[in-house]
């Protein structure tokens, strides 16, 4: 008999297709049912069409298919709630972190700094500490997101985008 | 449920008219891609294209769901004259930088009050997806009126660009604002009286425009004057479509 916790522990070893942290810990998962030998995950997008999508979808598939007891593996998408970054688990911020990814939470701020007018922000590099930090654009690599320059190392660096709209 | 049942239906039409303004918008935008002023730029212009035709997207899995249909039947295999796009999202931009910013910023002005209306539907998944949306839709906004202002208030020549493509696009602003189906009456819950919609986004753009130092006056077209939301479509619209559906109409099981 395959219990909630077999799936959440094969979940566990999902990655991220960019960063290296689980689904789990991006804070993806919103909810695990299992119904006799089907089991029914639903996650929420990062952002809406993250082109990363399709791919998590089918990992969770392999792996939780591959659970003995489970012969039917249904990926839901859902838009609510909404995913924020405040899902990511501690260890996930520190995995990040150590990526070069700074996250909301974190850096104890919510919120970007203005648009493209770039002021030095409260945004704490993740390479040196230093609070001389300043938005170069909202949109990063991924749409989830920013990229922010630290006057302090001069090194760049990227940060999970806060679903604000205070940007 | 047929494509037919869909498109006599008031509020999928409303729906249409974000859905497709973002399809082609985003679709034209996309052009930009490896071309845009500076690196930053060429990143944040693939995302918002990226945004918009993920919204376009997220609104027709709810057009799917509700009426049978298939999300890429509805995206690019109907008649054009179905299609409920405002002329605007496919006015070229001849690859000028200054057009791109102010159609893209005149659009997003105008889907980020119908995403709002449309996110208090009492379609429960309808709204849900619009509120996943709406977010999204502001940090854009925010991004695209910062860079009205910065090049507004920038160098001579940023301006004077910046003033020549407002002027170029301010006559087809006013049609973003028509109804998507004659019938749809002004007070209609989803769409609200047009003059009201209108007043809305004029309290929007009129302090973006007046921080950049630029000027135009916007009117809302006579009430009889019909064009792409009822399907009337300018040649460049027909031009995009045929390019848009290219792909699927040489193999229609295409996959990348």
């Amino acid at each position: 008999m395959v219990t909630k916790d077999d799936i959440h522990a094969a979940l566990e070893l999902v990655p991220d297709p960019e960063l290296p942290v689980s689904i789990v810990e991006l804070g993806l998962v919103e909810d695990v049912t299992c119904d006799g030998s089907k089991a029914i995950i639903a996650l929420l997008p990062t952002w809406s069409g993250c082109p990363a999508l399709p791919m998590i979808e089918s990992d969770v598939r392999q792996r939780v298919s591959a659970l003995d007891g489970i012969d039917v593996c249904e990926v839901q998408w859902r838009y609510e709630p909404a995913w924020t970054p405040d899902r990511i688990s501690a260890d996930g911020r520190s995995k990040l972190k150590a990526h070069g990814v700074t996250t909301p939470q974190a850096c104890g701020s919510k919120t970007l700094q203005a648009g493209v007018s770039l002021t030095t922000s409260a945004m704490k590099c993740p390479y040196c500490g230093s609070n001389q930090t300043r938005l170069d654009s909202p949109y990063g690599p991924t749409r989830c997101r920013a990229i922010y320059f630290c006057d302090g190392c001069r090194n760049q660096f990227e940060h999970m985008k806060p679903r604000s709209t205070s940007l | 449920m047929t494509m037919q049942d869909m498109l006599n239906d008031l509020l999928a039409n409303v729906v249409l008219m974000h859905t497709d303004d973002k399809l082609m918008l985003g679709h034209m935008q996309s052009d930009w891609t490896g071309l845009a002023p500076i690196l930053e730029e060429d990143i944040a212009a693939s995302a918002m294209s990226q945004d918009d035709l993920s919204h376009a997207m997220i609104l027709m899995e709810w057009l799917s769901e509700k009426y049978g249909l298939d999300v890429d039947s509805i995206g690019f295999r109907r008649r054009a004259e179905d299609y409920r796009c405002c002329d605007l999202a496919t006015v070229p931009d001849n690859f000028d930088w200054s057009v791109s910013l102010v159609r893209r910023w005149l659009l997003a002005t105008f889907s980020s009050i119908g995403i709002d209306r449309l996110a208090t539907t009492d379609d429960a998944s309808l709204s849900a997806r619009c509120r996943r949306i709406q977010d999204e839709q502001a940090i854009q906004l925010k991004y695209l009126s910062a860079w009205m202002v910065r090049l507004g208030s920038g160098t001579d020549e940023s301006r004077e660009r910046m003033q020549t493509a407002l002027e170029l696009l301010t006559p087809e602003a006013g049609m973003m604002f028509e109804p998507p189906d004659a019938t749809l009456s002004d007070k209609d819950a989803c769409c609200s009286d047009r003059d009201d919609v209108f007043q809305q986004w004029i309290e929007i753009v009129s302090p973006t425009l007046r921080d950049a130092g630029l000027t135009t006056t916007f009117e809302l077209p006579d009430r009889q004057a019909t064009g792409g939301r009822r399907g009337i479509h300018a040649a460049h619209f027909i031009e995009q479509l045929e390019e848009m559906t290219e792909v699927i109409g040489t193999d229609a099981d295409a996959s990348w």
